[in-house]
């Protein structure tokens, strides 16, 4: 599902340019589920961003999917992404100007789908939101904003979901129940998830830990079943 | 005193963080306020060069003026014995090149002054010679000072011959400047100056000739005018003169200037309007970004009260620094326009820092911040704290006190109160509040209609059309905003562009058909005969005549002009000499609408037939008396009808039109008209002008041409004052995008992430900024439209069109400008990188 060699991340900054990634070497495969820690400012995120396609590698080849992300071009990556990934973020990133229930159709809207609300309805239904379907975000708990942020992600029956920090403004029990969920989603559709976290204890939920540190893969280790 | 002290340590602290979110409100401020004291202070500067030159432009201390006949030897030996007399003879007439010439005759004006004259000097003449120079007879001939558009209608330079009458005269030289000339606005003529010992040879003086005689008097040193004047009054209390004292110089002028700069006040108001818009966005933007800091002042132990007081002292300085910065600029401008308009202006504008222009415009500018804010405030004000912690997808809405509408009604009515009271013409400018009133209540109304219907439309399967559609209701969308924002600039410029259009149209296109093409004036009884058949002859058709006197209304209703109450805007028919005639049958193009017309061969006491708008505007019906002063006679005649005249059917009209049996023996001259197309109008004109130098003759389309280019150039007036508002607008419009361009980016990315296409995100943009765009123009089409049709049809009392062109170049204006707005902020949203914008939040 995603394969990275020796991938390179520079940013440029009013400092001078910063080493983000420096020669990150992984490989997933589909149906795994992974979680990525380590350090703030190791380079979790920009990983993510790369897989997601969301940054492009300085250097090193990018593969998910299938595809050679370096080949797309913007729009490129953009059908990429509503074809192949769901995306859950710590800050939720819902348009604060939809309704849950537009929030959760825009990406089955771009893809065309016919039923795009029905599905999103069913959505979020299914994480039981289907009494929130006309609010707006600021009129949802943070818990509920994060579980519509997952229906958003997991609408589109993505083949991977990245899922930064997805607790990370939530409170502990609320917390749980996301992720509850999150794992449950997951193992129904058989999709590959990367997890970035600072929960030791939600990172041995995944099959496979790989710690990340100063830009680099330090350890990447297998969990037993 | 310590409350305050508290208040103003806390607003200085919170004004550390600088201007930069108030640039807008600055902005805004400092545009509306630099209009309206420019105009103000650029208007009161023509007043003071006309108080200043008052005896350069009246020509002298006192200025009599009668019709026809001048004072008789008695007369001018007492006027001499009050000061120094210049005498002037000025009439209308035609100037010839000497015969073989290829030039055309060409209508001038005619100005025949005596060695005193001018008075007060001021006259330029180019080559720089002195008037007696310049007119005085040499080698036989008498000379001639000429405008330069004289030379360039008649072919000729310095040195040429031209014809007047029966005269010739020598050009000598080029007036440059003549102070005393006043304000021609409707002048179709070019002024032809000349020796008045020179006028009798010209053959001109016929009795009932269309000719005034003026006597400017220079009093002796001391002389009060106002004295003098009361003295000449009692001397000859039937003369007939028009009197004029050096505080009335310029009249017409002064009248101009004041309307004038009043309706352009009244438009830069309209732009100070629009920008209060910017005023109580930035207010808001500026209360949402504090609202942690007011709730935090909240729970530390701040009322709501100590709270309004902050943040009223902060916007208070910062109305001050915007009301500031455009008196700066307002104070300026005159000074950079008034060598710009120089040659423009029949007199020199006084240039100077005037206390009362500047402090209307602060006046206004600080009403309209303190309007704006007052809302934004009383909101903030009543917003408990937790709700201040609220995100702002969700508009909060907290009830208002009694006193904050209270408040908000007091300095709208001040507002409105220094509006119409400052205005030269209070029924204009309390319209103009009626309307801007009705158009800031029209615009949020209407948009939030669109909204409405964009909200309830059906979801269209497409996409892009749903989000486009979306965005234009949701939470937080800038409907209302753009829509107010440029709305009322648009409306202002629909409106103006209309007026100005139908007054154009009125005046090129509404001439009928059959309307006459030459007006022949000054034709003497005993030419008529000759005249027709040399008209004939040239192929003129539908001749038509009438006998024509001039006589200055002296009673109303037998009580004297100057005691009774009339509309200033019918004034101009009591300051100057009335066209009469008389006539046994109505004249064409006007219609009896009360009373009845005489009998044919009616021969009893004077009657007369009167304008109907001017019988109401004097205040007099059918049986009151008019008093006409008739070459030195009182003539009163009982008022038999009312007509309502159509002056736009060019036919012989006259405003007083009396029965057969009064007139007919005094000295007249005729009036005629004739209709001649293409080369008939030239062969026509060539024949009249050759054979009678003394006839004068206008072409329709000359007098038309004038009339227009003076329209175009209030219009560009007009249109310069209304783009200030759109400008106003724009500002407005572009701190309402920066406002929300944070969350515009933040959508954008997310719409990335999800897997839009930047052409899809695009296309969402154009669709809404479009729809958006065309709404507003549509909204400001409508209301402009409105506003121009009751101008035109209610106060001009005009027939309405409606120029499709004015309305699309509108709607496509205001698309472009939302577009290109909207589009910016979109592209701009587009090319941030995703990372930062996840990362940041």
């Amino acid at each position: 599902m995603i394969r990275l060699r020796d991938v390179y991340l520079e940013l440029s900054s009013a400092a001078g340019p910063v080493n983000i990634l420096r020669g990150v070497d992984l490989q997933v495969d589909a149906g795994e589920t992974v979680a990525m820690v380590g350090p703030s400012g190791a380079g979790k995120s920009s990983l993510m961003m790369v897989v997601g396609g969301l940054e492009r590698a300085t250097k090193g080849g990018v593969e998910v999917a299938g595809r050679n992300l370096a080949k797309l071009d913007e729009d490129g990556l953009a059908t990429f992404r509503r074809d192949n990934v769901g995306i859950v973020f710590q800050g939720f990133h819902l348009i604060p100007t939809m309704t849950a229930l537009e929030n959760v159709a825009l990406t089955l809207e771009f893809a065309g789908a016919d039923n795009a609300f029905e599905r999103a309805a069913e959505a979020l239904r299914h994480v039981g939101l289907d009494h929130r379907l006309k609010h707006y975000p600021a009129q949802l708990s943070g818990g509920e904003q994060q579980r519509v942020a997952v229906a958003r992600a997991f609408v589109g029956k993505p083949k991977l979901l990245l899922a930064d920090e997805p607790t990370g403004n939530l409170d502990g029990a609320t917390g749980r129940a996301i992720m509850d969920l999150l794992f449950s989603l997951v193992s129904n559709s058989g999709a590959t998830l990367l997890l970035i976290t600072h929960d030791e204890a939600l990172a041995h939920r995944c099959r496979r830990v790989v710690h990340i540190a100063d830009g680099r893969i330090a350890s990447d280790n297998l969990l037993a079943a | 005193m310590k409350s305050w002290r508290l208040t103003l340590a806390i607003a200085r602290r919170e004004l550390r963080s600088g201007l930069a979110g108030f640039r807008i409100f600055l902005a805004c401020l400092a545009l509306g306020v630099a209009a309206i004291a420019a105009i103000g202070s650029f208007s009161r500067a023509v007043e003071e060069g006309l108080r200043a030159d008052a005896r350069l432009i009246l020509g002298g201390d006192l200025e009599l003026r009668v019709a026809q006949r001048g004072a008789s030897d008695e007369q001018k030996k007492y006027l001499e014995s009050l000061g120094q007399l210049a005498e002037i003879i000025e009439l209308r007439t035609m100037a010839h090149r000497p015969t073989g010439s290829a030039a055309d005759p060409s209508l001038i004006q005619l100005k025949a002054v005596d060695g005193d004259y001018p008075l007060f000097g001021g006259l330029v003449l180019q080559p720089a010679i002195s008037p007696s120079e310049a007119l005085s007879q040499r080698d036989g001939i008498y000379g001639a000072a000429v405008e330069d558009l004289v030379l360039r209608r008649l072919n000729a330079k310095l040195g040429d011959r031209l014809t007047i009458g029966d005269a010739e005269f020598e050009i000598r030289a080029v007036i440059m400047r003549e102070p005393d000339r006043g304000l021609n606005v409707f002048a179709i003529g070019p002024r032809v100056m000349i020796a008045l010992d020179a006028v009798p040879a010209t053959g001109l003086l016929q009795p009932g000739s269309l000719m005034s005689y003026n006597y400017m008097l220079a009093l002796k040193p001391g002389g009060d005018y106002r004295a003098v004047e009361r003295e000449i009054r009692q001397r000859y209390p039937d003369a007939g003169w028009r009197i004029r004292g050096i505080d009335q110089a310029g009249g017409s002028l002064r009248l101009w200037v004041d309307r004038l700069g009043s309706y352009l006040g009244l438009i830069g108001l309209a732009a100070l309007l629009v920008g209060g818009v910017g005023v109580g966005n930035a207010i808001d933007s500026f209360l949402v970004e504090r609202r942690r800091t007011i709730a935090a002042l909240k729970c530390l132990g701040a009322s709501g009260a100590l709270v309004w007081r902050i943040y009223i002292a902060q916007l208070g300085l910062l109305s001050l620094l915007g009301v500031a910065i455009g008196l700066a600029i307002g104070a300026a401008l005159p000074f950079v326009a008034a060598p710009l308009l120089a040659g423009i202006l029949p007199v020199d504008a006084r240039v100077d820092l005037y206390v009362k222009p500047l402090a209307l415009a602060g006046l206004f500018g600080l009403l309209i911040a303190l309007l704006f804010a007052l809302w934004p405030l009383a909101r903030a004000r009543a917003e408990p704290a937790a709700t201040l912690m609220r995100g702002d997808a969700v508009e909060t809405r907290s009830r208002l006190r009694l006193v904050d509408y209270l408040a908000v009604g007091a300095v709208a009515s001040i507002a409105v109160a220094a509006v119409v009271l400052s205005a030269a013409q209070r029924s204009v400018a309390l319209w103009f509040v009626v309307g801007a009133i009705g158009t800031f209540i029209a615009f949020p109304l209407l948009a939030r209609l669109v909204m409405a219907i964009a909200a309830r439309i059906a979801h269209p399967r497409h996409p892009t059309l749903r989000l486009a559609l979306a965005n234009l209701h949701r939470p937080g969308a800038a409907t209302v905003t753009v829509m107010l924002s440029l709305g009322l600039g648009l409306t202002m410029l629909v409106a103006t562009a209309l007026i100005e259009s139908n007054l154009r149209t009125q005046v090129q296109q509404r001439i009928p058909v059959d309307a006459p093409a030459l007006f022949f004036v000054d034709i003497q009884p005993g030419q008529m005969a000759e005249f027709d058949r040399i008209v004939a002859a040239a192929g003129g058709t539908g001749l038509e005549r009438a006998p024509s006197l001039r006589g200055r209304i002296t009673r109303i209703a037998g009580k004297p002009v100057n005691e009774v109450d009339i509309d200033p805007d019918a004034r101009w028919a009591i300051d100057s000499d009335r066209g009469l005639t008389y006539a046994a049958t109505p004249p064409a193009g006007s219609r009896v609408v009360e009373g009845q017309w005489w009998p044919e061969d009616y021969r009893g006491a004077p009657l007369v037939s009167f304008d109907a708008n001017l019988a109401k505007s004097f205040g007099v019906k059918v049986g009151d008396t008019i008093t006409v002063n008739l070459l030195g006679r009182d003539i009163e005649a009982h008022i038999a009808n009312l007509r309502v005249i159509d002056w736009t059917s060019l036919a012989l009209n006259f405003t007083f039109v009396f029965a057969p049996g009064t007139l007919e023996k005094a000295p007249q001259t005729w009036l005629a008209t004739v209709k001649a197309r293409g080369d008939a109008e030239e062969a026509v004109y060539r024949a009249v002008t050759s054979k009678f130098p003394n006839i004068t003759v206008i072409r329709v389309k000359d007098a038309l041409d004038a009339v227009s280019s003076m329209l175009a150039n209030i219009g560009l007036a007009a249109r310069l004052v209304a783009a200030i508002s759109i400008l106003a607008g724009l500002l407005v419009l572009g701190g309402a995008m920066a406002a929300t361009q944070r969350r515009r980016v933040h959508d954008t990315v997310v719409m990335k992430v999800l897997g839009a296409s930047r052409r899809r995100i695009l296309e969402t943009f154009v669709l809404e900024f479009a729809a958006l765009g065309l709404v507003t123009a549509a909204t400001a089409c409508a209301l402009g439209s409105l506003g121009a049709w009751l101008v035109v049809t209610k106060i001009m009392n005009m027939v309405w069109s409606f120029p499709i062109s004015v309305a699309l170049l509108t709607a496509l204006g205001a698309t472009a400008i939302t577009l290109a707005l909207g589009l910016m902020g979109a592209v701009g949203a587009l090319r941030q990188r995703p990372l930062a914008i996840l990362r940041n939040e």
